[in-house]
């Protein structure tokens, strides 16, 4: 739900009309090809925002063509916010949809893990590829934000990576072992047949 | 046509017993002003292919060909001159020469090619600049640091203007600012100065700088993946 | 200037520590072969002069057919021949005193009643034979109306030195002033009044002639000797007839073992030089590897680095070389400098300037620029053949090597299998080769034995310095790198050797050549007539003399000798200078107490046991023959040969082959007194040997002596133990050559020792900084080097002894075959002296390195390359 911390984030700085908000937004995150936020998305969450009464529409312009609505963050936004600041981003990583394909495809007589390794690999070489060639063209003085981020990114795309050699290390290990199913029976109790 | 090509290269250690293949029959093939990084496991052959390349030995079978020149055509004398003249080196250990001074390790392939000795240093001078060690021209190995003197090998990998450059692990003494530095810089002499690098390396962040990763294992080229949208090249 | 230059010269000068001491190295190896080869001949002359003066022989006599004088032109003639070092002309006459000429006394019977006054020239005299003067001065050039004579004749006479002398001559009474005396005569003829030749030809009336001309080779090659004796021959015609020193005599077989002894130390000189070049300059191309690999990884091809190479050695070998042919010089100088006023002291023999021929100058540009090139060539041609890759990678250096080891160590065994069989096949030939070929041998099986010599040393140490706990870093070191260690230790090999061999040659030499003089005339006091060679015409005493002397209190044994001549009725064997009759060979018989003779006196046996040989000498007719007698008759031990006695002739078996030094030039068969008195009828004593009981008072029997031989004036006393010292000085003088060569070749080694230690330090920078920084103190890294240096010292000792002992026990053994009994004796001297040199200088040359090890600075020893 980051989007809706960060709108009233940005809110919090200076009253913004939506356009203002995804430029911003945008800014922050050094580009739409790093999180794209379609126009719509941003007009969602604001009139949702409106309706929980964490935002208020504060004016409205108009300089010859539409009109713009500037919304601005109200004192129970900013209470949202700060507990937003206050509490820690939980990231699920465990929820990993490549290792369900990987695991299935081991006792897929159809499918062949090491190529899947590999289209994985390749996959994150070239997003690490991106992620390089965008981050040589960033000025370390100007776009140190953005650069910040993408090392994080390029930091979890490289142990991505060596996790991904890990596994195919010991692919024909895992292999040999019987497949994961579910308990049939629970710990403790006596067999009923 | 590409610049560099090995047809079923294989090389052998030692023979009997104790034979051990290094590489077994590697294809490849890498285009002018192409980066290639090489990945794989420690002992797969990563080092002995890209001697092989660069003639620093030779093949047990198969063969190399540089620019349509095959290397097992040519004897001792010609493919030093082929080092000389097509081929720059850069290794993980600095391979400087101790006694002589940054800018006359830079020199070195000019000298050794019979350029008069001013205008192999001007040339060096040059590449010293490009490499951003304007400031270091006199001074000698000892007194740089690991990325300084590696930078001087890239000048004197480039400063016969060959057209490839083979690289051996060229980061694998250095911090990651260092090494983003110096990958940077092998980047930039394929895109702006169109030669074709070819990179050993362990560390896949140094690998994504390439166009292209080939992937050996076991001394058998395993994989290979584009990373830069290009021609694939003719197979 | 092209990069061959720029490199070479940068390497020269980036490295100047190292640079100073490969050239170092280079000096020395230059310096030995040059200094040794400047002053062989000169030592070798030197020896040559001496040990004919010991024996009073030259290699070639020439004498007119009718003993006439003749014209001086002939010792022109001599001097042309090639092969002809040395010769001078000599006029020799005996005087025929008048009666009661010396003490115008006709009561009492003439001491002296005849003298051969010899005319010599001063300068080459003491070129063919060096005179060991007992008081005063040799003649020099420019003498005139000056003499010297015997402490004999000047006892005899009462004279001083200072004296003057009055001789009646061709020109009347003639005056000499006595300004040297020699040592007794012991050598058979006449007293002899030692002049200047210009002297005696005008006091003699022979003006431009010569009575003799004398010559000595410069060879003991036999073939040699035969072909200039040939050559001589034939120039002069068949008026002259000539004398040769006989190849089976015992001081022809001590110069001939003192050539090959020199030749050998030529040969270990010249091998030696090359080694230390070559090693040192080895360390510094294996250290380079890894710069060539890059070189020709960058694009040099295999010419450009062996330009560079070749560039580098030539600079350092022509400054290295010049240097060291100037050092060299000088210090021949300065060793001739030392030792000419110390020879001086003692005898009359001068020590020409060293020569500096065009040839050696050549040999030694060619083997100092030659061998630094080669040393440089051979790892480079091996660098470049390993392709650039090997030299790129350290590890595989060490598969590589020990690969090598394998091969030299087998060739090793191979060598040194060669070498002993050389050594068991007895060919004095092969005695050189098979030296160096021992050498050589060693040197490469060195790195397969550093190993466990190196543990073994290693732990003694490591239990010495058990506290620092450095011993086993220094052990790790060596065992870690055992070819350099082999090649450090082979340096210091080579140099031990050198001193093992020279104290074991000189050693057996001299203990030799003592032992034939102290058992010959090796008693107390001796009473010889004036006249030793000529024993017919000497009057001697009836057993009387003998009895009178046995008679005094504190006399332990006498023996006298008589004498017969006889003719062995055999077919002569020809032999050089010996007269060649056809009417079987005659022989002085000496008759000898069988039982008293080898208690006083004694023979010197070659063959047969003493103990039987005296024993059948009393019972039944039986002989001992001497050399020349065995060698002249061709007879053998067991022979039977008739002899021609004043009763008819009688046979006498050959029952031992034994010399005394009296009779060393004279056919001699030695029987007893009684078939003496059976056969020819002799009971008279010519020559008498006394012993004095133990603990006698010396000063009071020999006053009673002097008493007893006042009766018999027949009879010159002489103090064999004086005598014996006086002679044994001058064998000391002889072998103190070698001594010189010894420390020409010592010294220059074993600085070559603190070289490759240094070498071995800068190789190691890096690593040394690295034990530093891993936290080991400055005195930790100086016993480091200390204790490595001590086990490299005695990796260097125990090759050393084994290629010393091989080589000097080859050397002498080869005397041997020349028909000189000679007895090897063990080198302790040379072995306690190589053992203690070579740990001292192992540890004297670990103080610069280990110094500078341990001030190294850690950060940059870490960043050396
Ligand atoms: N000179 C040689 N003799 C024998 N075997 C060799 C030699 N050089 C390399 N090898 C072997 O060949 C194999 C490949 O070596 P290579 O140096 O090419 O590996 P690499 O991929 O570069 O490894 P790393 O990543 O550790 O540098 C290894 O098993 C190595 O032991
Ligand atoms: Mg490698």
């Amino acid at each position: 739900m980051s989007v809706r911390h960060a709108i009233l984030g940005l809110l919090a700085q200076k009253p913004r009309h939506g356009y203002e908000l995804r430029s911003a937004f945008e800014a922050l995150i050094g580009g739409e090809q790093n999180w794209e936020v379609k126009p719509a998305q941003i007009y969602t969450t604001l009139s949702r925002l409106e309706e929980s009464g964490l935002v208020a529409e504060a004016a409205i312009e108009q300089d010859g063509g539409p009109e713009k609505h500037i919304f601005d963050i109200t004192p129970a936004g900013r209470e949202e916010l700060g507990d937003w600041f206050e509490g820690a981003v939980e990231e699920v990583h465990q929820r990993d949809e490549f290792y369900l394909k990987l695991m299935l495809s081991i006792n897929d007589e159809f499918a062949d893990p090491y190529a899947v390794i590999h289209v994985q690999r390749s996959s994150l070489f070239r997003d690490l590829h991106g992620l390089t060639t965008q981050r040589q063209a960033l000025n370390g003085m100007e776009n140190l934000a953005q650069i910040l981020l993408l090392d994080k990114a390029v930091m979890h795309l490289e142990a991505d990576l060596r996790w991904l050699d890990m596994v195919e290390g010991r692919l024909d290990e895992i292999r040999s072992h019987p497949p994961p199913e579910p308990e049939t029976r629970p710990r403790g109790r006596p067999k009923k047949s | 046509m590409s610049i560099v090509e090995t047809k079923e290269l294989t090389k052998v250690y030692g023979s009997g017993d104790t034979a051990l293949t290094a590489l077994n029959h590697v294809s490849i093939h890498i285009q002018a002003g192409e980066f290639v990084a090489i990945m794989g496991p420690s002992g797969c052959g990563k080092s002995t292919l890209l001697h092989l390349v660069g003639g620093l030995d030779r093949a047990t079978s198969g063969g190399v060909m540089i620019e349509g020149h095959n290397l097992s055509d040519l004897n001792d004398t010609r493919l030093a001159e082929l080092r000389r003249r097509k081929i720059g080196f850069v290794f993980q250990f600095f391979n400087l020469i101790p006694v002589l001074n940054a800018l006359e390790n830079a020199a070195l392939p000019l000298l050794l090619d019979g350029v008069p000795l001013k205008a192999a240093q001007k040339k060096a001078a040059e590449w010293l600049d490009r490499v951003g060690l304007s400031d270091r021209h006199t001074h000698r190995p000892s007194q740089l640091s690991g990325g300084q003197q590696q930078r001087v090998a890239i000048a004197r990998a480039l400063v016969s203007e060959p057209a490839i450059i083979l690289a051996d692990e060229p980061t694998g003494n250095l911090d990651t600012h260092a090494a983003d530095e110096i990958v940077g810089l092998l980047r930039q002499v394929s895109s702006q100065w169109g030669r074709a690098v070819v990179m050993v390396t362990h560390d896949p962040r140094i690998a994504a700088y390439a166009d292209r990763i080939i992937f050996l294992k076991d001394g058998v080229m395993v994989n290979e993946t584009r990373l830069e949208a290009g021609a694939l090249p003719a197979q | 200037m092209n990069i061959q230059w720029i490199l070479a010269l940068r390497y020269l000068n980036g490295r100047k520590l190292r640079t100073f001491l490969t050239t170092l190295a280079v000096v020395f190896g230059v310096l030995v072969i040059f200094g040794m080869n400047i002053m062989l001949p000169t030592l070798l002359k030197t020896f040559q002069a001496t040990m004919l003066a010991a024996s009073n022989e030259v290699d070639l006599t020439v004498s007119h057919r009718a003993g006439t004088p003749f014209n001086n032109s002939v010792l022109d003639e001599v001097r042309a021949v090639e092969g002809v070092r040395v010769a001078q002309g000599l006029v020799s006459r005996p005087l025929n005193l008048p009666a009661d000429f010396f003490d115008q006394d006709p009561t009492q019977q003439d001491r002296i009643s005849v003298l051969t006054m010899v005319g010599l020239d001063p300068a080459l005299a003491s070129q063919m034979r060096a005179y060991l003067m007992d008081q005063g001065r040799f003649l020099q050039e420019g003498d005139t109306g000056v003499c010297l004579i015997s402490v004999t004749m000047a006892d005899t006479l009462g004279l001083q030195l200072g004296d003057t002398l009055q001789l009646p001559t061709a020109q009347g009474l003639t005056n000499l002033e006595i300004v040297g005396i020699l040592p007794p005569r012991m050598a058979p003829g006449n007293e002899e009044v030692l002049v200047p030749v210009s002297d005696a030809q005008y006091l003699l009336e022979m003006e431009g002639k010569f009575s003799s001309v004398e010559a000595n080779f410069n060879t003991t090659a036999e073939d040699e000797r035969a072909a200039i004796e040939q050559a001589v021959s034939s120039r002069l015609g068949s008026e002259y007839q000539l004398g040769a020193l006989s190849s089976a005599s015992e001081i022809f077989g001590t110069l001939q073992i003192a050539q090959n002894a020199f030749n050998v130390i030529g040969a270990l000189a010249l091998f030696m030089g090359a080694f230390i070049i070559f090693n040192t300059f080895r360390t510094l191309i294996a250290e380079r590897r890894r710069d060539i690999g890059m070189l020709r990884a960058v694009g040099a091809s295999r010419r450009m680095i062996t330009g560079i190479i070749l560039t580098e050695g030539l600079i350092q070998g022509i400054v290295g070389t010049l240097t060291g042919m100037v050092l060299g010089y000088l210090l021949v100088e300065l060793l001739m400098g030392i030792a000419t006023p110390l020879l001086g002291n003692f005898m009359n023999v001068q020590l020409q300037k060293p020569v500096v021929t065009l040839s050696i100058v050549l040999i030694s540009s060619a083997l100092g620029i030659g061998v630094t090139l080669l040393a440089g060539l051979l790892p480079a041609f091996s660098a470049g053949r390993v392709t650039p890759l090997e030299a790129l990678r350290p590890s595989t250096n060490g598969k590589l090597a020990r690969r090598m080891f394998g091969a030299s160590a087998i060739t090793g065994i191979i060598l040194i299998a060669l070498s002993l069989a050389a050594l068991f096949s007895g060919q004095p030939a092969l005695a050189t080769p098979g030296a160096l070929i021992f050498i050589a041998g060693l040197i490469l099986i060195a790195p397969a034995l550093v190993r466990p010599i190196a543990l073994g040393f290693g732990a003694l140490f490591s239990r010495l310095l058990a506290r620092e706990g450095t011993g086993f870093v220094a052990q790790g070191n060596l065992t870690r790198q055992p070819e350099r260690v082999a090649v450090t230790a082979s340096t210091s090999m080579i140099a031990l050797a050198i001193i093992v061999v020279v104290a074991g040659m000189a050693t057996t030499i001299e203990e030799t050549f003592m032992r034939v003089l102290r058992e010959s005339l090796g008693s107390d006091y001796l009473f010889i007539p004036p006249s030793v060679g000529i024993w017919a015409n000497n009057i001697g005493a009836d057993a009387s003399f003998a009895d009178e002397l046995r008679a005094i209190d504190g006399v332990g044994a006498v023996t006298s000798m008589r004498f017969s001549s006889a003719v062995a009725d055999v077919l002569p064997q020809f032999t050089k200078g010996q007269s060649a009759s056809t009417d079987g060979v005659a022989v002085s018989m000496m008759g000898i107490d069988p039982h008293s003779f080898p208690e006083v006196g004694g023979l010197e046996f070659t063959q047969g046991d003493p103990e039987v040989a005296y024993a059948a000498l009393n019972d039944e007719r039986t002989l001992i023959g001497n050399g020349v007698f065995m060698s002249s008759t061709g007879l053998k031990v067991g022979d039977t040969v008739p002899l021609i006695t004043p009763n008819g002739t009688v046979n006498y078996r050959v029952v031992a082959a034994a010399g005394d030094f009296l009779n060393i030039k004279l056919i001699t068969a030695y029987i007893s007194h009684a078939n003496m008195e059976k056969d020819f009828g002799k009971t008279e004593d010519v020559f008498l040997q006394l012993n004095l009981a133990p603990g006698a008072d010396q000063p009071t029997v020999e006053t009673a002596i002097k008493q007893v031989r006042q009766n018999y004036p027949q009879f010159n006393m002489i103090n064999g133990k004086a005598y014996y010292e006086q002679m044994s000085g001058l064998m000391r003088m002889a072998f103190s050559s070698m001594y010189f060569v010894f420390l020409f070749l010592a010294i220059p080694s074993l600085i070559a020792m603190i070289n490759t230690l240094a070498i071995g330090v800068i190789e190691r920078t890096r690593e040394i900084g690295m034990i530093r920084a891993v936290g080991a103190t400055q005195k930790q890294i100086r016993k480091i080097v200390l204790v490595e240096a001590l086990l490299l010292a005695a990796v260097g000792v125990a090759f050393g002894l084994l290629g010393g002992l091989y080589l000097g026990y080859v050397t002498t053994n080869s005397l041997g075959t020349v028909g000189f009994p000679v007895e090897y004796y063990f080198p302790w001297s040379g072995l306690l002296a190589a053992i203690a040199v070579g740990l001292i200088f192992g540890a004297l040359a670990s103080i610069i390195p280990a110094r500078q090890a341990a001030r190294l600075d850690i950060i940059e020893a870490l960043r050396y390359e």
